[in-house]
């Protein structure tokens, strides 16, 4: 069977990693699957789902080493009016660290429980906040 | 002790606790031509404000009774977000100039609703702020203290002409009525050099920072700010009479504030644009 559900998230910085596992497994146990997997999908193109250690040094680290590759005062051809939006493109260093950190992860589900690996943490990477972001879970497998 | 900070330009029309309907939103997204602009939650804007060491905003409705039927936000939803966050929140009233009962519902709205200000939008309404009929308007404005946030310059919103918020229509009313306190928002973009005399000549006009239409925010404030206009006139000139305002949610209200900070200014110099002469531009205790 397949399971859908999503939460959302209210960030509160321009750009951090904020550990998601917790409210990931919860939907995996709403799902009532036993043996299966998870996807953990972000909606949003300015947005990241990575997976690494939760250690606040790290998340600087990540965040130090986005800001290298994508930093604020770089020339992007993604800066002029949208018109489809009525906007501002503002945010193409908000693309590219999506781009790196990708949109995506997957879990094993084993006796109705996701199998993280004992450092593993996942994470929403937020790269133009702070806004309201949604996460889709899609849980397949069997009760 | 810090300084206030405050974004003189915020658009209401699209937080959740105004209990907007699908129908209205769409009418809200199609009349400010934000056609993706999504509803969220105030606590979303206070995220962002906080972020941006931002304390209070200015709430701008839009009152389109006699083009379109309708309001994007209206000013009983102002007062309704203030009364809730009157700490974060100062709601400005907005009044279709062309409605026949106009005066009354200035009135209503400054007299019964405590609204601090009034928000005219001269191309989305039709208007020309000369034209005689804007008098008593004025004058009400005047007789309550309250002051005027006037759209300036080009809008980017749909049925929009540009001719009736060029900023020489603005000269005849800063010029009678001198006691008028009135902002002419955007610099009036793309009139920068006009927006400059009018404020060299009227110290009862005020502009705000809502301007970012090409490249990013540094990069059009270093254009509009040191190339169009003189690198100095803010600092030595026009130091009382810009406003922080972001235009959210169409523009970039961190990357904006971002881009001012950064900017080569006295710290006293920065202290009024961020907050201090918003609350000149008030007149009053918020």
């Amino acid at each position: 069977m397949v399971y859908q559900g999503e939460f959302d998230i209210l960030t509160s910085q321009y750009n951090q990693f904020i550990p998601i596992g917790d409210k990931v497994a919860q939907e995996v146990e709403k799902s009532g699957i036993k043996s299966g997997v998870v996807y953990v999908i972000t909606a949003h193109t300015t947005t990241g789902i990575t997976v690494n250690e939760k250690l606040e040094c790290l998340e600087d680290d990540l965040l130090d080493l986005l800001a290298g590759f994508a930093p604020e005062d770089g020339t992007y051809y993604h800066a002029r009016f949208l018109h489809s939006y009525g906007a501002m493109a503002g945010n193409p260093t908000g693309h590219m660290k999506s781009m790196i950190t990708g949109n995506h992860c997957v879990f094993p589900i084993v006796d109705g429980k996701m199998k993280l690996g004992a450092a593993q943490e996942i994470y929403l990477g937020e790269f133009d906040g702070p806004q309201d972001r949604t996460i889709r879970i899609t849980v397949m497998g069997e009760k | 002790m810090k300084s206030l900070v405050i974004d003189s330009h915020v658009h209401v029309g699209f937080f959740e606790e105004m209990n907007i309907s699908d129908q209205q939103h769409v009418y809200n997204m199609n009349m400010m031509g934000l056609y993706k602009t999504g509803l969220e939650s105030v606590q979303g804007l206070f995220n962002r404000c906080d972020y941006a060491g931002i304390d209070k905003v200015i709430l701008l409705p839009m009152d389109l009774t006699t083009t379109t039927g309708g309001c994007v936000g209206t000013n009983e939803q102002v007062k309704k977000l203030v009364e809730e966050y009157p700490e974060r929140f100062i709601g400005f009233a907005s009044v279709d100039p062309n409605r026949e009962d106009a005066l009354e519902v200035l009135e209503y709205a400054f007299k019964d609703l405590k609204l601090k200000g009034l928000k005219l939008h001269p191309s989305k309404q039709r208007f020309y702020p000369d034209d005689p009929k804007m008098d008593e308007i004025y004058r009400m404005c005047i007789k309550y203290n309250r002051p005027v946030t006037f759209h300036g310059g080009m809008s980017v919103e749909p049925d929009t002409l540009s001719k009736y918020a060029h900023p020489m229509r603005f000269e005849e009313t800063a010029y009678r009525f001198p006691e008028l306190r009135m902002c002419i928002a955007h610099f009036a973009w793309p009139w920068v050099q006009e927006m400059c005399m009018l404020m060299l000549k009227y110290s009862n006009v005020y502009t705000d920072t809502a301007l970012l239409y090409f490249d990013n925010a540094p990069e059009f404030y270093h254009q509009v700010f040191s190339v169009d206009m003189g690198p100095r006139w803010i600092e030595r000139t026009f130091r009382h009479q810009v406003m922080y305002g972001s235009d959210d949610p169409r523009l970039e209200q961190i990357r904006m504030i971002d881009a001012i900070r950064e900017m080569p200014l006295r710290k006293s110099t920065l202290d009024m644009i961020l907050g201090q002469n918003a609350l000149a531009f008030i007149g009053s205790e918020v």
